[in-house]
């Protein structure tokens, strides 16, 4: 009946030849995309997250990767962590101290908790099988509604998604097409604000970010050491919001997901405690509040079979090292790089392991 | 579900599908159904509301075709209804909270949300056509409709649910009774059409409208007044491809179902006079107020001062019929003030012809024509000002279009230095310049205007030669592609009427 009513031959003539010269154009694009020429002239790449320092990481550590033949530690967490740790710092300090040199990876990213973060870390983990995984935590990071934007924002992208095994075509194109790599940091072209959000987030972003990860901050603090003033406007917003601290459940979930990824694949997980300043815990209710917290995430990660470092063993920045209360720039990131790299040399000895990855594997 | 997306794509293929496959008999109970689903995705209250209202004016028009009597009353009882639903659902905003302090105060508390409505989408165009059916049969235009189910397919028909066009029951319902076949021909300008339509919605309007910045309808004096231009342009053609593309995917859409719908929009801004603009522009909404408002005003006017040229003849019935339209739109002072603008442009218009002979506007010499379409398009514009923000904002943004000493010549060095790679390209605005992506949407957004006029056919690529054809396919798709891993996509501007 069907073929009374529709036209013949309809299909062979437009829409075929079209399609066809779609694809013709398509894979020619795609050719191209993968030639030496076009990687060393389009320096960015974009998997169509939201989060433009992500993917700066991302494609960072597959450079890395690429030029170290594999990575042995991945460093995990926020903005903190993208400006407080230099991995070259650090594994210098490592290596002043066991002779071995590792392959540090610092992949710090802004505005992430633990929630997107574990996810990031199943991600990375099964695709580059580092020998340790260190996971930079704080208090914000257990506060149920901290960071809950971006988390939403991040974990809704169809890459990210087709990474956790959740099948879809977006992610899998983007996954698989080169020429799509390129064309997406400019996807947003015709929106008001691209080129502002272009130049800061991406060129300058990238700019500044060195091949081990590490951005380092420039910006020094001011009145650091005074405690915030609930009076004060600024410091009020902080109270409001980490203030009553609690340590949400679900939070807790994705602590022991990231924990788990030892028992499940082998990586090693550490868990370090970020020296913030000292005054920042009058925003949480005080010492006893943040006493609280670290026994409470250190029975859970010893418990979960993992290892953790509290703030105080790393908390001889000093005050010019500081950016804020929370950061840490320029002069406070090689003091808190260096001391982690001892720390984890001694948790080498009484581990007996050295954390390099000797998993071929990792260069998948 | 929206219109340009996939999933609408694909509803509309299983529905057309199923739609063919099917005995004539069925066909029309097959729309109805699949065009209740569609409401239902949006809104199942809507859809037995919509169901409710369609059964009522179905009755009412039978009523009103069989009686004799009374025929006036059942008229404006008919009238009322619908005014009183449009209003009961679109502008509950305006009444909803004395409602729940009225019911409060009795000792009835109710929440905030006790009393929300749905969303009425639609529900202008739907009243608008319904009031027109009425009227028709009140006027012996039409016969009533005999059969429940046409009628409420005209009702309830899902490509013009959103926003129109607004169709008349003579001309619509005639075309429900299903044609023999889809020829070639008819699937090919079906096809085109949608692709036309979406190449005005997400290649046009979707890139134009991301390229203002929200800041520039709150704070307009924060830019210089040729950046303030680029963007009244930029938002001129947006609105324009916006609805012009809603409009022309789903005439091609409802072609597949062999039924045709008006054209809304003819190249508006391509328009040499304002009268020549109103029968370029939304065209459905014009005819309906031309008929329904303007010429039975002007009639009853005529009756009372038979004199054409009577200054009340001539400002009375465009005025009005604007300012009906600017309501119909909502009900704010911006867009009341819109509607007075425009039907003060009619009025100036109709004013200047009065001493000299009335020549057509295409009969006119070449340059007269186009110093007419720059003049129209510019006051058409300005007048978008009160349609887009409230009356403060739009008289700041008039101003910073105005004022001599915000029209700062451009910063050609600022421009050198950023293409040297000297300077961040982030500071845009700061160039004095408008913005070149600005500028990139609209050269083929005038090209196809201008096109389609030249050649007065909208579907002229049609008959280009195959491969220019496949070229233009192929960097429309690609297009269309790329806009849809960008994350803009905004809703169709009129859905919100």
């Amino acid at each position: 009946m069907l073929r009374s009513f529709l036209p013949k031959k309809i299909l062979s003539s437009v829409v075929i030849q079209t399609a066809a010269f779609f694809l013709v154009v398509i894979t020619i694009m795609e050719f191209f995309a993968r030639t030496s020429w076009a990687q060393k002239t389009y320096t960015y790449r974009s998997v169509g997250n939201y989060h433009y320092q992500f993917e700066i990481k991302w494609f960072r550590l597959q450079d890395f990767v690429q030029k170290n033949g594999g990575v042995d530690v991945i460093i995990l967490g926020s903005s903190l962590v993208n400006t407080g740790i230099d991995p070259a710092i650090m594994a210098q300090s490592y290596y002043e101290q066991t002779g071995i040199h590792l392959r540090i990876f610092n992949f710090g990213v802004e505005g992430l908790t633990i929630a997107p973060n574990s996810v990031n870390a199943r991600i990375l983990v099964n695709k580059y099988h580092p020998a340790l995984l260190i996971y930079v935590t704080e208090m914000r990071d257990y506060i149920a509604t901290d960071g809950l934007d971006y988390e939403q924002r991040f974990l809704s992208n169809p890459w990210i998604q087709y990474q956790e095994g959740k099948f879809n075509f977006t992610g899998w194109l983007i996954d698989h097409s080169m020429a799509l790599q390129y064309y997406l940091p400019y996807r947003n072209w015709m929106q008001a604000n691209f080129p502002q959000l272009f130049y800061s987030s991406f060129i300058y972003c990238s700019k500044n970010t060195l091949a081990s990860g590490y951005e380092p901050e420039l910006a020094m603090g001011e009145n650091i050491d005074l405690p915030p003033d609930p009076n004060n406007p600024d410091d009020a917003q902080y109270f409001e919001a980490y203030g009553n601290f609690q340590i949400a459940p679900s939070r807790m979930g994705n602590l022991h997901s990231i924990l788990s990824l030892g028992q499940s694949e082998g990586t090693k997980v550490l868990i370090v405690e970020m020296p913030v300043h000292s005054t920042f815990y009058v925003y949480v209710g005080g010492d006893k509040v943040h006493k609280q917290f670290q026994q409470t995430i250190s029975s859970f990660v010893l418990s979960n079979g993992g290892s953790f470092i509290p703030a105080e063993r790393c908390n001889d920045i000093p005050l010019i090292g500081r950016a804020n209360r929370w950061h840490l720039n320029y002069l406070g990131a090689p003091v808190f790089s260096s001391c982690l790299g001892q720390q984890l040399a001694i948790l080498a000895d009484e581990q007996n392991t050295h954390y390099l990855n000797l998993d071929a594997n990792s260069l998948k | 579900m929206n219109i340009t997306s996939l999933v609408f794509a694909v509803f509309c293929a299983g529905t057309i599908l199923v739609y063919w496959c099917l005995p004539a008999r069925f066909r029309n109970w097959w729309l109805l159904v699949v065009s209740t689903g569609f409401i239902i995705t949006w809104s199942w209250e809507l859809a037995g509301i919509l169901l409710v209202v369609a059964t009522t004016n179905f009755y009412l028009g039978r009523w009103l075709g069989a009686t004799e009597n009374r025929q006036r009353v059942l008229l404006w009882i008919g009238i009322l209804f619908n005014v009183f639903i449009l209003v009961a659902l679109k502008y509950s905003n305006f009444y909803i909270e004395a409602l729940i302090r009225l019911f409060t105060r009795i000792g009835f508390g109710v929440g905030a949300g006790g009393l929300q409505l749905l969303v009425p989408i639609g529900l202008s165009f739907i009243t608008l056509q319904l009031i027109s059916y009425l009227i028709d049969i009140f006027k012996h235009h039409l016969s009533a409709e005999q059969s429940w189910l046409k009628f409420s397919i005209y009702v309830l028909y899902f490509p013009k649910f959103f926003s129109g066009p607004i169709e008349r029951a003579r001309t619509f319902i005639p075309k429900v009774n299903a044609p023999a076949s889809l020829t070639k021909q008819q699937m090919i300008r079906a096809l085109a059409l949608i692709f036309l339509g979406l190449v005005r919605k997400r290649l046009f309007a979707d890139a134009l409208n991301a390229m203002i910045p929200m800041e520039a309808f709150v704070h307009p004096l924060n830019y210089s007044a040729p950046i303030l231009l680029s963007f009244l342009v930029a938002y001129a053609f947006a609105i324009y491809n916006d609805f012009a593309g809603y409009s022309t995917i789903v005439r091609g859409v409802s072609s597949l179902f062999g039924i045709e719908l008006i054209n809304n929009f003819n190249i508006p801004y391509l328009s040499r006079s304002f009268t020549e603009f109103w029968t370029r522009w939304h065209i459905s909404l014009s005819n309906w107020l031309r008929d329904y408002i303007y010429f039975p005003l002007s009639r009853a006017l005529l009756g009372k001062i038979p004199a054409h040229d009577h200054i009340i003849n001539i400002i009375l019935p465009p005025v009005v019929t604007m300012l009906v339209s600017g309501l119909w739109h909502g009900l704010s002072w911006n867009l009341l003030l819109w509607g007075g603008i425009q039907g003060s442009f009619l009025v100036i218009e109709r004013i200047s012809k009065l001493r000299g002979p009335n020549i057509p506007p295409n009969e006119l010499p070449k340059y007269r024509q186009i110093i007419g379409i720059i003049f129209v398009f510019s006051l058409v514009s300005l007048a978008w000002l009160p349609f887009r923000m409230d009356l403060i904002t739009a008289k700041r943004y008039f101003a910073g279009l105005i004022l001599p000493s915000n029209w700062a010549a451009p910063d050609w060095l600022w421009l050198k230095e950023v293409l040297r790679g000297h300077l961040p390209i982030s500071g845009i605005y700061k160039w004095n310049i408008p913005d070149p992506r600005i500028i990139l949407v609209l050269i083929p957004a005038i090209f196809l205007d201008w096109v389609q006029n030249r050649k007065n056919d909208e579907l002229v690529f049609l008959k280009w030669r195959r491969w220019i054809q496949l070229a233009l396919y192929i960097v429309v798709v690609l297009g269309i592609l790329m806009m849809a891993f960008s994350d803009t996509g905004v809703p169709f501007v009129y859905q919100g009427f």
